[in-house]
Formats: C-alpha cells, structure tokens, sequence
C-alpha cells in the first residue's frame, strides 16, 4: 500500500505543478494578484508530495521491498545499508526521481524566502520552475516510473552497479544535480524577466546567491567525482575529458562567468542583458549534460540504461526550454532597460574579459563534446576528441585568463588604472618569477612547461593574498591596524581571495601532477620491490577475503622511506560481485603531505606474481584541495548577507585629489 | 481501502491549498515599482554603512549615492503611476480557471494514476515475507528462508545438505559448491556428497570438468570404486581435456565389466566409436575420412588394445546402429552414420546395401542429402538405381 502511495504522490505533484505553471504566469499578466498567489502554496504542495514520492521510494530500498522493479534491478538485501540509501539514485530512474525532488526544493526555497519578492517577479519564477519541474515528472511518469511494480515480487535483487558501491555516489550525484538545478532557478529568474519585460532592482541580488549557491555546490560535485574516479577506476587519471565530465564542466565554465556577470549587475546595474542571457546558457548547458548523460547517447558508468524513448523525449525537453528561452530573449531583449556604462579599463571590464574567456572556454568544450556525436549520427564514422584537442584549445584560452585574475579585484569600478594595479601585483610577479627559475633551475629544460604552470599558479594565490593585504591596507598603518581592518572586512572579499587562491592551488596540483608523475608497471611476487617517489613498496601477499556481498583480494603492500624502515602499510584489492559478475579494482592510496603512492592490482601473473601499477603522484591532492577552498570562498560570499554595492571611481581622479 | 481513502485525502488536501489564495482576499496590491524604490533605499543605507566601515572612502561613497538616488527617483516616479493601473478585484477568467483547477487536479492525477498504477499490490518488504507462515511462501522464499536460517546458524549440515542440491536444481552452481562444501565439512564424507560437489564445481565452470572438480570425483570413486556417475564426469573432464585414449579405454572397460543390459551401454558405445574415430584421425567430418582412410594398422596402434576386441567392439556397435535403423528408419543421420561405419571398415558392399535400403524409406531431400554424403565417400559410381518394388 505505501508504494502506491509514493506512487500517487509523484502523479498529484505533476497535477499540481501543471496548475502551478499556468495559474501564477497568467496572473502576473493579468495583474491578479490572487491567481499569482497559488505560485507559493503550489512549490510547498509539490515539494512535499515529491518529498513523500522520495521517502517512499527510498523505504523500499531501504526494506528490500523487490515487488518494486527499480529496487529488483538496482539492489540486493546484503547490501550495506548506505548503499540501500544511496543506490536510490543510483539508476536512471531514481536519478531523476533526485533532480525533480532538488528542483521541487529549490521552488519552495523561492516561495519561502520571497516575500520581498514584487508579486509579478515571484510569480513568474516559481511559474516557470513549474514549467521544468512538469517537463520532468511527465518525462518520469511516462518513461522512467521508478515505483513500476513486479508481481509476483522476485526474492533477490540483481544488486547495484559494483563501481557505484562507493561512498562517493552519497555526495557525488546530490551535489552534482544541487549545482544542475540551482542554475534552474537563475534560469526561472532570467526567463521571468524577459516575460515581465522589466529586471526588478531585486533581479540581481537574488539572482546572485543562487548562483553562487549552485556553483559551489557543482563545484564540489565535480571535484568529488573527479576523485572518485581517480580512485575508483583505477587508472590514476584524475580528468579525462570525457563527454559525461566534459557535461558537468561546460555548466560549471558558463556558471562561473555568470556569477561574475551577476556580480556586476547587483553591484553596478550593469551587464544586464547579457547577464540574463547567461542564466539561460548556463541552465540549458545543465540540461545539456542531463540530456546527455541520461539519456544513452553517450555509454560510459553514468548510463544506467539506454532507451530510444527516453532519449526523445529529452531532447523534446531540451528544444523546447533551450529553443523556447532563445527565441523569447531574442523576441524581448529589446524591451529590457540596459545598465550602466563603464570604461573598458574597469573592473566591469575586467569581469567581460572574464565572461568572454569564460564562454568561449565553455564553447571550445561543447564543441569538442558535440562534435563527435554528430559526426557520428551524420555519417557513422567514430572520431575521439581526447585530450590533445582540449589541451590545444582549452589550456591557451585558459592562460591569458588565468594570468588576469590578480588584476580584476584591484581595479577599480567604471574606470580603472591599470598601471598602478600593476604596480601593487609587482611584489607577487616576482616571487612567481622566481618560481618559474627556481623549477627551472632544478628540472632542466625539461621543465618548461611546468615551471611556467608552477609560476602562474604562484602568481594566482599570491595576487588573491596581494588583494587581501590591500584592502587590509598594507604599507599604511600599523599591523594591529591592519589585523583590525581584516577582521571588519565583509566576508564576500574572503569570498574572492579563497576563491582565486584555490583556482591556484588547483593549478599547482594539476601541473605539478601531470609534469612530474612517475608510473611503473611490473610483475611483483611477494617479497618484490619497487621505487616511487623517494619511497619502496614492497609486496608482501594476496589475503582472499569474503564480504557480504562480493569477494576480496586484497594486495597487502609495505611502505618503507628512503631509510629502509616500515613507514606505514598499503592494501590495493580486485573485488569481484557474483550478482553482477562484475569485477572492481580498489586502488590503494596513501598520502604523503600532499602527494599520493597510488597502487593499482592487475591480474594474476603465470608464476604467482601479480601485475602491479604503481605512480608517484606528486602535490595531486592540491587539485581536490583547491576546490574545496574555491568552495569555501563561495560559501563566504554566500553568507554575506549585505545588498552590494559597488562604488564608481570618480572622473579624473587626480583632478579630485589635488582639489581634496 | 486504506490506500483509496489516504489518496482521496492527498488530493482533497493538496487541491485546498492551492485554491486557499483563489478566493482569499489580497491586501493592498503594491507596485512592483514600489519595490525597487525600497530595494534602492536599502542601498542607500548600507552605503552609509559601508562609508562608515570605511570600505568605500567619502568621494567615491558621494558617487555611488548619486547613481542610486537617480535609479530611486525614477522608480519613485514610476510607482506613482501605477497606483492608476487597475488591480482586478473579480475576475470571470479566474472563476472559471478556479473550478478548471478543482476539476484537473483529481482528474489528471486520478486519471494518470489508474493508468499506471497497481493501487492493489501491497509493499512486499523482504523481512515480513520471509517472516510469514512457510507454507505461504514460495520456493523462492523458502530458499532465502534457508539461507536467511543459515547465516544465523552456518554449523547446521543438514540445512546446508537439504539446500545444496536445490541451488543446483535452480542454476545456482556457485553457491551449490560452498552448500556441499559446508556440508560435507560438518556431516562428514559420503559419496553422494562428494558427487554433489563436483557436479555443482563442473556447472559452475559452464559444464567444464575441471581439475579441482575432478580431484573430487576421484575421491568419491575412493569412497565407492563402482560409482558410474563420477566416472562419467571423469571421462567427460579427459575428452574436454583431449585424452582421448584415456577415456577411450575407461570407457571400454566400464562396458566389458558391466552387465549387457545397463540403459547407458549404446550411449557409452556410440561416445566409444566417435572416440576411435577421432584418435584415429577419422573426425566426423568427411574429408578427414578420405583422407585417413581405414588404415586399421593405424588404427591398432592408437588403440593399444588387441585388434580381436577392438574389431569386436565395432562390429557390435555397428550391428547395433543397423538394428536401430530397422525399428525407426526414417533418422537420416543414423544411414549416414552406418554407411560411413561401412566405409571405414572396408565393407563397400555393406555400405552400398545400406544406402540402397535408406532410399526406400527416406524423403526425397533426405535421399538428396545422402546421395551427398555417398559421393563424398566415392560410393556414387558402384550405385545403382535403387530397387524399385
């Protein structure tokens, strides 16, 4: 009885959100107030009926109830109770069940948090949230019902996909879709205004949070699943430019260019019609990645089944509200009040440079996404863009920007000077260049490339902290003085010093790890050793091992230091999941400060030995690191609660100051 | 009932939350102008605030406070004029799309639901199935019943002796292995055991005689030296491995020493004629044949066995085959199979009989398909026209 319930749930939420859609959107035209206030107690009804939909689902795995077929397919009774829980959205299904559940959530945020909101404005958000939102339960309903029911109920599930028994299917997909679906809200926003015709004074500053909000989170949902891969896979790569990661990557480029956009326009309403603009190219570039990872057309871990169906009716999803908000920017772009002027030496100017590079960085991996499958479809020839298209491309849009981030926060609004923000970054160049000489110095030639990664990844986080120290008001006062000033400055400028400071950190992982990595692949017997990074790992024996629901090897591996002596031990195994027959490798990782012995187990050698991967990662970790403090920093400027408002630099300056 | 009643409920419910602002009287309707005039002195506040923190210095907060104060003046002035845009109070239109919502909510949602729902199948949590009498349950659940019984007490052989063969029965294979292992490890070694064993690690290697599996057979054929069945799976296990002479000869020594009329001697014979065949080079295939040809030297020497048996057994399974083709002679494999037998013996005559007799009883594809066979073996030119009567 309580599966059904779930189940009628899901269907009265679809009615539901067919009324909230079309009832608050018509009001708002109708200037009734009373037809735009169905808008709020509709997001609360839907969020909750949703919410039971999910709480039901979740119990059936939860109580292996297998009369429902996506439990059958996707569990099993010995499974490990978090692995009942995750393995909800761990299919098709119950994935998407988890995107409307999120969407639904961020609609009754809106309802709940927007009173301030004028009526008109909150109306037609939560009107076209419902547009989305009734776009996918019927997308759900009619293709992939997760309560569809067997009967009679089979007695054992076929288990969860072995790769996704893993921890990082609790983070990495919730947070994933919390980013994907945060950007709906801006979308809603967006979309909104261009059907009022007008950008309220509040656009910006709800605008802003959200995104910011939704960054963060698909900040961290990429990291995350960047690491899981890295570990799960067994490869050692941490980033493989692979259409599904390509998918994830273009929201989080086009987000990132977006909550600078956003940031000028709350600050100095300006930018405001390419600020909406972006909104929509974000959020279609989420449901890009949602069409393409769901929905078949490209095969890899994420495609839990293929369905020409499903396939079709995403892509219907997808013309429709990517075509639809084209074509009603285009209609009504005109009709919206463009923003302030700025000079083109200005820190709005230096925010366009940003969205430009942004952008076409954005553009360079859709294309590079895009291509192969159309190529495919049109004539049926397989091509692989890998990494050297996206090396070639991406890496030279990514430097010049990468080399002006310092710059941005120093100037000033309307018009800056860029000569004396120079002059304020010079202490920081040149500890980047001694960087560069000191790589150099010690890697030869060889190290070119790295060097300058290196020297531009110091030059990242030391101009966030030459910004910090700025405004601290370095050089003026006193140090107590100046500690004071850091304490009473507003969180949103830790906001962009962890945020640029992380980017660099990331940069030194991802250049440290791809220039100096050392690999080894070799056949180990028990007693064998090898050298990895200043380290020996010595194989000691393979410990079969039996678990609830799959066998173990487990390869027992020691670490000894430069010395000879035990520094610590290290297990790498090869599970293997009779329900599935599937086998999975568990790499064996052990972290030294921040570099990473990584041990991969291959298969079995004729005479007893083992295939063994080794790599010497080093300073890998910094990639991971410096996500979590960009997410950091987005959580500072998050909780930054003041209206922003950015303060214009005079007219002739100078003039100003010899009058003063 | 209870699940008619709780949806009834849901819809009456979620249907009244959302009409509740339909009929319920607005406050004062404020422009949306009005709002950006507020936002605007927000602003201005907390540029004062920032001016005072000293985060904006006083020209620049001068600045700032002029932008802002023209964006508040125009919005001002705008907020004005909408105080003449008429705010509907009664609507026909909403009236109408009021009683359009009562009616679609439980329409849609009922109408979707009956669809695609199954309102009379209840939740089957695992643990209360298994739970419930045992004779209500199904095989199935009786089989996780066991195993649920087992885990909790994994010393009881005889569960894990009645469980064994019925993990094989249901394609089980791997866990028939650790089933027989358990059991024989607490109920002690027994033939039957031992055989279950093997039979279940040859299934689990996809029907693949291993070389563990065989070890057990052999065991069990210590336990009890007459067992057919393990010598069965041990010949089976040496012809997959292509000792052909070893199986070739353990089969012609279970049939000299069991009696004449044990179900399983024409199988084991016709196993013992293709074994020959293939040792001595004459695979099926037809081309083989010519080319070996009946060298019984050959023959002999693979076999090592004295030629007065070997002719003998030959003889018997052929006479056999020619039996067998009189009580059901419409099996075109089964001529086939007797001309060649024929042939390799070097009994041209024989053969030429046997084709003439398959020609009166078989279909005119099937004589086709012989008459194939014939000329492959070169009988064509030594037939004749079969007897017509």
């Amino acid at each position: 009885m309580t599966v059904e319930l779930g189940h009628f749930a899901l269907v009265l939420a679809l009615a539901l959100s067919m009324v909230q859609a079309v009832l608050p959107v018509l009001g708002a035209r109708r200037n009734d107030d009373r037809m735009m206030a169905v808008a709020t107690p509709a997001a609360f009804t839907v969020f909750a009926l949703i919410a039971l939909s999910f709480a039901v689902l979740t119990s059936a795995y939860v109580l292996s109830d297998f009369s429902v077929q996506n439990v059958f397919e996707n569990s099993h009774s010995q499974k490990p109770l978090l692995y009942k829980f995750t393995g909800v959205w761990g299919n098709h299904e119950g994935s998407m069940l988890l995107w409307v559940l999120i969407l639904s959530f961020f609609s009754a945020l809106v309802a709940f948090f927007g009173n301030n909101l004028p009526p008109a404005l909150k109306a037609n958000v939560l009107g076209v949230q419902a547009w989305i939102g009734t776009a996918f339960l019927l997308f759900i309903v009619a293709t992939s019902n997760p309560f569809a029911r067997i009967n009679p109920a089979p007695i054992e599930g076929r288990d969860l996909n072995p790769i996704l028994q893993d921890i990082g299917l609790a983070i990495h997909p919730p947070m994933l879709y919390l980013g994907y679906v945060g950007f709906s809200v801006c979308f809603s926003f967006a979309v909104a205004a261009l059907i009022d015709g007008r950008i309220d004074a509040a656009w910006a500053r709800w605008v802003r949070p959200w995104t910011l909000a939704a960054w963060l989170f698909l900040t961290g949902g990429i990291a995350m699943g960047s690491y899981w891969a890295y570990y799960e896979l067994g490869w050692g790569g941490w980033w493989f430019w692979d259409p599904v990661e390509n998918a994830s990557f273009m929201p989080w480029l086009a987000g990132t260019a977006l909550l600078h956009s956003a940031l000028v326009m709350e600050k100095r309403s300006a930018l405001k019609i390419w600020t909406i603009l972006l909104a929509i190219l974000t959020f279609s570039l989420s449901l890009l990645g949602t069409f393409l990872v769901r929905s078949g057309v490209l095969t890899s871990v994420h495609t839990f089944a293929t369905d020409p169906g499903r396939g079709l009716f995403i892509l219907a999803i997808l013309v429709l509200f990517i075509g639809g908000s084209l074509a009603l920017f285009a209609w009504r772009a005109q009709t919206l009040e463009p923003g302030g002027l700025f000079q083109p030496i200005s820190r709005e100017g230096a925010l366009v440079f940003n969205n430009l590079f942004l952008t076409t960085a954005a553009a360079t991996v859709l294309i590079g996404t895009l291509y192969p499958l159309l190529l495919e479809s049109l004539t049926g020839e397989k091509i692989s863009v890998g990494a050297p298209f996206f090396n070639l491309t991406f890496g030279p849009l990514m430097i010049p920007l990468l080399a002006a981030v310092p710059f941005g926060p120093l100037l000033a609004w309307k018009r800056g000077d860029i000569l004396a923000v120079a002059q304020r970054l010079m202490l920081a160049f040149f500890i980047a260049l001694l960087a560069v000489a000191v790589v150099l110095y010690q890697t030869s030639a060889s190290g070119v490339l790295a060097a300058f990664g290196i020297g531009l990844a110091v030059w990242l986080m030391l101009g966030a902290l030459t910004d910090l120290a700025l405004k601290a008001g370095i050089g003026k006062t006193s140090v107590h003085v100046m500690l004071q000033r850091v304490v009473g400055l507003p969180r949103s400028a830790f906001g962009t010093t962890f945020a640029h400071f992380g980017l660099g950190v990331t940069l030194m992982g991802i250049v440290c790890t791809s220039t100096f990595a050392t690999e080894s692949v070799l056949v180990m017997k028990p007693g064998d050793t090898v050298a990895a990074g200043g380290y020996t790992l010595r194989f000691d024996r393979i410990d079969p091992v039996k678990a609830s629901n799959y066998n173990e090897d487990q390869g027992r591996f020691t670490i000894l230091n430069s010395a000879g002596r035990e520094v610590t031990d290290l297990l790498s195994s090869k599970r293997y999941f009779p329900v599935r027959k599937m086998q999975t490798t568990e790499a064996g990782i052990k972290t030294f400060l921040f570099s990473q012995l990584y041990v991969s187990l291959g298969d079995p050698g004729k005479d007893g030995g083992v295939v063994v991967r080794v790599w010497w990662k080093p300073w890998v970790t910094l990639i991971w690191l410096g996500a979590v403090v960009m997410m950091v920093g987005g959580g500072l400027s998050l909780l930054d609660r003041r209206l922003r408002i950015g303060a214009p630099a005079k007219a002739r300056t100078l003039k100003a100051r010899v009058a003063a | 009932m209870v699940f008619w009643i709780s949806a009834a409920l849901l819809t009456v419910g979620a249907t009244l939350l959302v009409l509740l602002p339909l009929t319920r009287r607005v406050r004062e309707p404020v422009s949306d102008n009005q709002y950006d005039v507020e936002v605007y002195r927000d602003q201005l506040l907390e540029l004062d605030a920032d001016e005072q923190r000293g985060l904006i210095d006083h020209i620049s907060g001068e600045q700032a406070r002029a932008e802002i104060g023209r964006r508040l003046l125009k919005s001002a002035k705008a907020a004005e004029a909408d105080k003449a845009v008429v705010r509907p109070q009664k609507s026909a239109m909403r009236e109408w799309l009021t009683l359009a919502t009562v009616l679609a909510i439980p329409l849609i949602s009922w109408g979707i639901y009956t669809k695609i729902g199954s309102p009379d199948l209840p939740a089957q949590p695992l643990a209360e199935r298994l739970s419930r009498p045992p004779d209500q349950n199904t095989p199935a659940e009786l089989i996780a019943r066991a195993e649920a019984h087992l885990t909790l007490n994994p010393d009881d052989g005889q569960g894990w002796e009645v469980l064994a063969p019925i993990y094989l029965r249901i394609g089980r294979p791997a866990d028939a292995v650790t089933a027989y292992q358990n059991a024989i490890r607490l109920n002690g070694d027994s033939v039957q055991r031992q055989l279950g064993l093997g039979e279940a690690m040859t299934a689990a290697a996809d029907g693949k005689v291993t070389p563990e599996a065989e070890a057990v057979f052999k065991h069990a054929l210590q336990l009890d030296p007459k067992d057919m069945r393990a010598q069965f799976f041990i010949i089976d296990g040496w012809m997959q491995q292509g000792k052909l002479t070893e199986a070739r000869d353990l089969i012609r020594k279970l049939l000299v020493e069991a009696p004449a009329d044990v179900p399983w001697r024409e199988q084991a014979q016709a196993a013992l004629t293709r074994l020959d065949q293939e040792i001595s080079g004459d695979a099926p295939d037809v081309s083989d044949v010519e080319k070996a040809g009946p060298d019984a030297s050959q023959v002999e020497a693979a076999a090592g066995m004295s030629s007065q048996d070997r002719a003998q057994m030959i003889e018997n399974m052929v006479a056999g085959l020619a039996e067998k083709l009189k009580q059901s002679p419409d099996d075109v494999e089964g001529w086939e199979r007797l001309v060649r037998s024929y042939v390799v013996l070097n009994r041209p005559n024989d053969a030429i009989e046997a084709l003439a007799r398959a020609k009166k009883v078989l279909s005119a594809d099937k004589i086709a398909r012989l008459d194939g066979v014939a000329e492959d073996l070169g009988l064509k030119g030594e037939l004749g026209d079969p007897e017509k009567d």
